[in-house]
């Protein structure tokens, strides 16, 4: 491959922010097309209720009022599929009931769409909306996935009467754990919640439909993470429409954090209306239709126990999670706490027994998917706590017990990679790295002072670590294929020279605030030694762009970044032939560096500019070759990658209130090779924050009658600027061995990292006052901490 | 939702019992009401208009008094419609004689709400309850002291 010109590992400024900060970006919402039309939708107010009928009458007759469609009119259309089968224990598929377009039977959750109104302006299709007449019948509903499994409750679906959409198990056999569990000479067992999250994008979820009566095409403008995903889902499995007639564009996209990978039923609706109605339909969810339909994340109700020997060496580990799937099965909602969990519980530790058991189970509340990290959050949430916890417990040092338990360093080329319990083989790895970089960065000998001196005086100071990894650059094809899922997910990149030698890109991985224009821009320049303004990447639009699997799972680079990497390395073999026929060569002989094709040893060179042209003018140019410049590649990774790190907290607890307030978070993150340390560092702040969110403010709350208690920003409380500290972050670099540019994935890291360090560091405080308390529920709110602090000997 | 409270007032139990049984009394202290009619010997058809913050709306639906004993207590089932959500409540109220001029109106009650009432924080709709009830005695006071 060419050497650089120096573009990698700088932080570039990031090229799309001049128009997001100045009001030029251009999201669904802002499409407006000829003829437009909009949509609202008649949502039920019950968790769980028997649609005895629908009243469209009085709203049909209102102005403006174009149509109105219900559960009947779309009952011959498929649901939205699930993209990932799991099986039973037993080896029985999952349970995968419909998820209707709209509901004609049973409304399954609060927000679940009864019917839609489709009139000449939004405020008029607003008002007819609430001319629907539902008839309900409410029923009894069940929210809490641990206590839906129990008999005697009500079913969400027919085809499920315990609620248990599968059982599934990883790991070595139960036997074995329970064995080496009963040799431990301490056992650290915790039973905890990792709570409900609502993802809140900035820009709530929009989707405008056109269909083009004369060429018989649709057009779907939508809010997503991967177009080339929705088409193909929304084609072959809901509409049954050919996929070429079909172009989905995702244009600016303010945010996602998962909600925006999943098919939505409301894409397939507008899309099959717009051609009912010859006219293209909008329709744009408010603040608290996001609360309500949006994809959630996390819910899981854990029990976990590790066994130690004397000396403090893990010895096993016995994990048993309900996850709620919700009323539905959103597209990846079933590989997220099975493949994205159960894989994950090897940790950074030589851990060697362990047992994941997991059930998943519907419930009377909005489907549950993929958010920000998707599994291993919850994976590390569940080691990390233990490991703090038990170092409190066995009055070992937690930073101690870690490096004794750390797998050795390995680079994954010289040293094989390490075969976990868990299915997974890591690439690459230097535990011990982060732990001391971010020892150093704390003072840590110094800050136990601290917290003994804090103690006399009154204050609860407490630190808290987290090191985790994941496996991101989703994913090997063959791999996730014989785990269930139903797609492929390599990437697609072309690479398209232009005459003039500028340099069009165009990648299937989706930009909703990573900066790809940036990042895939500063790799492209680099390796041909072009200047950053020259190159152009295009993304979001099946029409221009090959095909793609989009943006999720940390995998833009590492995956969609390899594709490119791919298709440069055939422009420049091509490249080489060129300018040996006009420098009278062997091809053999070039070399590429820095812009320019050389004959090796002699001065005589042609600039990339001068091949790009000969290129598309070939009047001088090998006989057997074709003319043009333009490649596009196909790259499937050939395992995940596993960025890692560690995560510290420091935080101080008043004693009278509960208040916790975050002093210091340090963050040392091991994301392979750095393209852009800025947006890297962006990337892990926006994480850190979301996770600290997690720890301290956010969870979505459910009453027992499956309302949303919380769907609004007046009771959702998100993480604000003034609630966190100035980060300390800092990066250690263990290349990806099996990827061209050695990068592992920075996209999730922060909010995997951070959660569980926040809660250590509470529970840190609280035992250094002689609050023994193991776990409080998240979010760590400050009368929860009180409460812990008064039922607690102190 | 929980819904609780109290108030003694300047009136004996039977005075009070009989203002809260009279139709045309409570339609002009319960507030918000537009209409109040009796249906049954126990029930009424009501429409309420509540605003108050974020909760903005028309309510209709029936009101009905169950578990009468004369003078002492009664249940009140709540079950009110709106374009923001459904209210179902079910609300003990007991009147304990204080002195032969004070009574005790207490009540305890629960609420079930669906829709945007829900959603759009119960903190919220809990404060509008405590100023309607507050409301609510304060018109029945000045009704005791009228008459």
């Amino acid at each position: 491959m060419s050497t650089t010109n120096g573009i990698i590992g700088k932080s570039v400024k990031r090229v799309e922010d001049k128009r997001f900060i100045t009001g030029r970006g251009k999201y669904t919402d802002d499409i407006i097309l000829p003829l437009q039309t909009y949509a609202s939708f008649v949502r039920s107010p019950y968790a769980h209720a028997r649609i005895l009928s629908v009243d469209i009458e009085a709203a049909k007759a209102m102005p403006g009022v174009l149509a109105i469609y219900t559960g009947a009119d779309v009952a011959d259309i498929n649901g939205v599929p699930c993209g990932w089968l799991v099986n039973f224990k037993n080896g029985t598929p999952m349970k995968e009931p419909k998820h209707p377009l709209l509901v004609a039977d049973k409304a399954r959750h609060v927000g679940d769409a009864v019917a839609v109104v489709i009139a000449e302006t939004q405020e008029k299709a607003k008002d007819a909306a609430q001319m629907v007449m539902v008839d309900y019948e409410e029923l009894p509903a069940v929210v809490n996935a641990a206590e839906a499994v129990k008999p005697g409750m009500p079913s969400v679906h027919d085809i499920a009467p315990d609620n248990i959409c599968y059982d599934w198990e990883l790991g070595n056999p139960k036997a074995e754990v329970d064995e080496a569990m009963s040799k431990a000479a301490h056992i650290t067992s915790l039973e905890f919640v990792n709570q409900r999250l609502v993802p809140n994008a900035i820009e709530p979820r929009s989707y405008n439909a056109q269909y083009d009566s004369t060429s018989e095409r649709y057009t779907l403008y939508t809010s997503t993470q991967n177009p080339h995903l929705i088409r193909l889902l929304m084609c072959a499995f809901v509409l049954g429409i050919p996929e070429h007639k079909v172009k989905v564009v995702g244009p600016d996209v303010g945010g996602g954090f998962g909600s925006k990978i999943f098919h939505y039923t409301e894409e397939a609706l507008l899309t099959w209306a717009s051609k009912k109605l010859k006219r293209p339909v909008k329709w744009t969810a408010e603040r608290t239709e996001s609360f309500l339909t949006d994809a959630h994340g996390r819910d899981h109700i854990t029990k976990a126990e590790m066994g130690f020997d004397k000396d403090g060496n893990i010895l096993a580990l016995r994990v048993n999670t309900y996850a709620n799937m919700g009323a539905y099965l959103s597209t990846f909602s079933t590989c997220v706490p099975t493949y994205l969990h159960g894989t994950l519980l090897q940790g950074l530790y030589t851990t060697p027994k362990i047992n994941v058991d997991v059930t998943a189970v519907f419930t009377h509340t909005t489907p549950v998917d993929a958010y920000r990290g998707a599994g291993r959050p919850e994976a590390t949430y569940l080691l990390e706590r233990l490991m703090d916890l038990a170092a409190l417990e066995m009055n070992i040092d937690p930073a101690e017990l870690r490096l004794k338990n750390f797998i050795p360093p390995f680079d994954g080329v010289t040293q094989p990679g390490y075969q976990t319990q868990v299915a997974l083989q890591y690439d690459s790895g230097n535990y011990h790295g982060v732990l001391e970089k971010g020892l150093a960065m704390l003072g840590y000998k110094d800050f136990r002072k601290q917290q003994k001196e804090a103690a006399k005086n009154g204050k609860l100071l407490g630190v808290g670590f987290s090191t985790y990894i994941e496996a991101c650059g989703i994913a090997p094809s063959a791999v996730v294929g014989s785990l269930g899922a139903r797609a492929g997910l390599y990437e697609v990149g072309q690479v398209r020279v232009q005459p003039t030698g500028k340099v069009s890109v165009f990648t299937g991985a989706h930009s909703h605030g990573q900066g790809h224009e940036t990042t895939f821009a500063q790799v492209v320049a680099d390796k041909l030694g072009i200047p950053m303004e020259d190159v152009e990447i295009i993304h979001g639009d099946t029409e221009s762009v090959a095909f793609g699997m989009g943006t999720y799972g940390s995998r833009s680079l590492a995956v969609g970044g390899s594709a490119i990497v791919k298709s440069i390395d055939k422009i420049v073999e091509k490249g080489k032939k060129i300018a040996a026929h006009k420098l009278e060569a062997n091809a053999d002989d070039m070399e590429f560096a820095n812009g320019k094709f050389t004959v090796k040893g002699t001065d005589k060179s042609l600039s990339f500019g001068d091949i790009a042209l000969t290129a598309y003018v070939p009047h001088i140019y090998p006989k057997d070759l074709e003319p043009g410049l333009d490649f596009s590649s196909f790259y499937d990774p050939t395992n995940f990658t596993y960025p890692f790190g560690c995560h510290i907290a420091v935080v101080e607890v008043d004693k009278e209130t509960g208040k916790v307030t975050l002093k210091r978070f340090i963050a040392v993150d091991d994301v392979g090779n750095v393209i852009n340390p800025m947006i890297v560092e962006g990337q892990i702040h926006g994480g850190v924050a979301q996770g600290v969110g997690q720890a301290l403010y956010e969870g979505a709350e459910y009453d027992n009658n499956g309302q949303l208690t919380n769907a609004s920003y007046m009771d959702y409380c998100m993480p604000r600027a003034d609630d966190l500290p100035m980060f300390e972050t800092a990066t250690q670099v263990t290349p990806c061995p099996h990827n061209p540019l050695g990068v592992k994935g920075a996209g999730e890291a922060g909010a995997i990292g951070s959660t569980p360090a926040v809660v250590n560091a509470v529970i840190d405080a609280l035992w250094s006052g002689g609050h023994k308390v193991k776990d409080i529920r998240m979010p760590l709110k400050s009368e929860r901490v009180w409460r812990a602090m008064q039922t607690t000997v102190n | 939702m929980q819904l609780t409270g109290k108030q003694v007032l300047n009136a004996s139990p039977s005075k009070v019992w009989e203002k809260l049984m009279d139709t045309n009394t409570l339609a002009r202290v319960i507030p918000g009401v537009t209409t109040l009619e009796r249906t049954g010997e126990n029930s009424f058809v009501s429409t309420l208009q509540i605003k108050m913050g974020p909760v903005n709306g028309s309510f209709s639906g029936n009101l009905q008094l169950e578990e009468i004993t004369e003078q002492k207590n009664f249940t009140l089932k709540v079950q009110q419609n709106s374009k923001i959500g459904n209210t179902n409540a079910a609300i003990k109220v007991d009147l304990i004689p204080v002195s032969s001029t004070q009574t005790e109106v207490s009540f305890d009650g629960d609420a079930q709400l669906s829709g945007l009432l829900a959603g759009m924080g119960q903190r919220v709709i809990g404060g509008v309850a405590n100023t309607l009830t507050k409301q609510f005695f304060t018109n029945l006071e000045k009704e005791l002291e009228a008459s």
